[in-house]
């Protein structure tokens, strides 16, 4: 499994809290409300082990414990992945709502609501790879985001990867009004795009460091 | 911005939970102006007391950061002293932090930190 | 195909599709712009061409649009914007008769907007605006959701008068809060309380109070106007009326409305006050954009004005 230096750790969450942070802004203007988002911590584990992480730590009561809402959107450049936010389906909806500003019942998820869901993932993650790009001074492709319902395993593995294919993954902490909603962002990455990672965070901290 | 550094050697003190961000403040702050100090603390309770012990001219505090957090810990450093430059940092900039930044007198720049955006924090204690 | 007999081809295919095409150059001027953006902004392509983006859309500068199109054109990503999450944000219209006389967001089409980047091979990125109307569809979900409100307001009515209990206000409440603090709008609160109602209970029994409190409910709540506005009970005697997008002159018009035709009612009381009817008492509390209060603000305000009412001698209104 992958292990990474504390400074290394260290590198990425900041840069990885940068970009929630502004996706907090963005997300702060379209609502005219105060919005908060960080990102705690990181890991690194394989794509089954995320999955069964995801299903015991978002179940939720309800009739489907293991159901999740997830965005995503995949990106291709100087890496590729496949990003993908995620949150307990009754959690996605109390977001949305708290967004859009709707008192809507529980159960219903509609079309719009789902864009509004797509939406939010698309700001959330394009401010999350875009920090990592810039800072990294990378150029990347993206794709325009896409929701999905189901169970942790169905939704991780939409994206066609293999099941060992790594995960990196964040916790994100989102605030409105008072309102605190904990989701994931995950990272699926190959051999390649992992390498190319590490290469790049420890350029960045080379950087810090007055070395480069 | 002079090429020669500033006649007076001034102290800085970085509060961020990050040492990353820390290193990369410092090594921009040291790049900028080569005769000045640069101090260091991780968390908002930390920089109350490195702020009495250094007597900072400038402190640059991270406003997302666990425990005490930068803004609180800012409002502590300003009433310890009314001139002290202040300015937060955040990636998160909206209308709730400009207003409380502008309420207690504290600056705010945008993260992340760049080297630019560095000099025009050190202008704020004249470098 | 010839490759000029294309490009006629694919003009033609860009001006026949039914939804709006925007192609912005690297300086975020326009290059290129289709019929269906003639037809709903307004704009000819002779004024839209090599004009920039914010002359014609001054509006969206420092918006999710205008952060999108940077996205797509620095970063090469592109952004969704929900219909949801924003309202309308370009000035497009059915026709021009209704652009000639709207007034606000409600009468602009309701717009799903895509921003693309676009390489070109030769020259720095350009990006594309693609915006779909979508009125159909919201218009379609208002009607779900107005039925699925009725079908839910069995849990939200009381049980006594039938109108709003007291957990439909809590929740409309904070709705409405929410909308006049996210659009500037201003929110009016009345709170309405029976006059002498206990001396009403214990003089003619409380059969009869339950029979005017049904009586006041059905008479006041049938005033209301709008689909937006609530009056729910709010406790024992006291009623709460929400009215949003209304102001202190026009919440204060609406109270002395209601305070008449309570009087009206003409519900025999020889044991109130002077007027010998049932008469009621009415706090009347705005929020206004300029002043913004919290909901417990809003409410405490007007209760203080309740008890100005009650105070200053009943049958009465007091902001």
């Amino acid at each position: 499994m992958v292990e990474l230096s504390e400074l290394e750790n260290d590198a990425l969450i900041e840069i990885f809290n940068i970009g929630v942070g502004q996706a907090a802004a963005s997300m702060s203007a379209l609502v005219n409300e105060e919005v908060r988002m960080s990102v705690p911590s990181i890991s690194f584990i394989n794509r089954t082990e995320a999955a069964r992480l995801l299903g015991s730590r978002l179940a939720s009561e309800a009739d489907a414990p293991d159901r999740i809402c997830g965005v995503s959107q995949h990106y291709e450049g100087a890496f590729d992945t496949d990003a993908i936010l995620m949150f307990p389906e009754d959690k996605s909806l109390e977001l949305v709502r708290l967004m859009v500003g709707e008192t809507v019942p529980l159960q219903e998820l509609t079309d719009m609501e789902q864009e509004a869901m797509c939406e939010i993932g698309n700001i959330i993650l394009n401010a999350c790879i875009g920090t990592l790009a810039n800072v990294f001074q990378q150029e990347l492709r993206g794709s325009l985001p896409e929701y999905h319902v189901g169970t942790s395993v169905e939704i991780l593995g939409a994206s066609g990867s293999e099941p060992d294919s790594v995960v990196l993954m964040l916790h994100i902490d989102f605030a409105l009004d008072k309102h605190q909603i904990l989701g994931y962002v995950a990272f699926v990455l190959d051999v390649s795009a992992l390498h190319d990672l590490k290469e790049q965070i420890n350029h960045y901290i080379a950087r810090a460091m007055g070395q480069a | 911005m002079t090429d020669a550094p500033s006649a007076q050697a001034k102290t800085v003190l970085i509060v961020d939970d990050s040492r990353v961000s820390r290193m990369m403040a410092r090594q921009y702050i040291l790049h900028l102006q080569p005769g000045w100090t640069v101090v260091e603390a991780a968390t908002g309770e930390e920089s109350l007391d490195k702020a009495r012990e250094a007597q900072p001219d400038l402190v640059l505090m991270d406003v997302n950061m666990p425990g005490m957090g930068g803004i609180a810990a800012a409002e502590q450093l300003r009433r310890e002293s009314a001139t002290l430059p202040i300015s937060l940092l955040t990636a998160n900039v909206q209308s709730a932090t400009r207003e409380r930044a502008e309420a207690l007198s504290l600056h705010f720049m945008e993260k992340p930190i760049t080297e630019a955006r560095i000099a025009q924090l050190l202008a704020l204690a004249g470098g | 195909m010839a490759q000029e007999q294309l490009l006629a081809l694919l003009h033609s295919v860009l001006n026949a599709v039914t939804l709006g095409a925007v192609v912005l150059d690297h300086e975020r001027r326009v290059v290129l712009w289709n019929d269906w953006m003639t037809k709903h902004a307004g704009i000819t392509p002779a004024q839209a061409l090599g004009a920039e983006f914010f002359a014609l859309f001054p509006a969206l500068r420092g918006g999710r649009v205008d952060a999108a199109i940077g996205q797509a054109l620095y970063n090469h990503f592109p952004s969704l914007l929900s219909q949801s999450l924003n309202k309308a944000p370009f000035p497009l219209y059915a026709n021009a008769a209704v652009a000639a006389v709207a007034t606000d967001l409600h009468d602009r089409l309701q717009q799903a907007v895509a921003v693309t980047p676009v390489d070109l091979a030769g020259a720095p990125r350009h990006c594309l605006i693609q915006i779909s109307d979508v009125s159909i569809a919201v218009g379609r979900e208002k009607l779900l959701r107005e039925q699925t409100m009725v079908l839910r307001s069995q849990t939200f009515s009381d049980g006594l008068t039938g109108i709003a209990n007291r957990r439909h206000f809590d929740v409309a409440m904070e709705r409405e809060h929410r909308r006049a603090r996210r659009h500037g709008t201003p929110l009016s609160l009345l709170m309405i309380d029976i006059d002498h109602f206990k001396a009403y209970n214990d003089h003619y029994g409380h059969q009869k109070g339950d029979g005017c409190l049904i009586q006041v409910a059905a008479a006041l709540s049938a005033m209301l106007k709008r689909s937006a506005d609530l009056m729910a009970r709010y406790g024992g005697e006291e009623f709460a009326m929400i009215l949003p997008d209304t102001d202190t002159a026009q919440a204060m018009q609406m109270a002395e409305t209601i305070r008449a035709r309570a009087q009206q009612l003409a519900i025999p009381h020889a044991h109130g006050g002077d007027a010998g009817v049932v008469t009621v008492s009415i706090g009347v509390a705005t929020r206004h954009a300029d002043a913004p209060i919290g909901i417990e603000g809003l409410i405490g305000a007007a209760d203080r004005a309740l008890y100005q009412a009650k105070r200053r001698g009943r049958n009465r209104v007091e902001v």
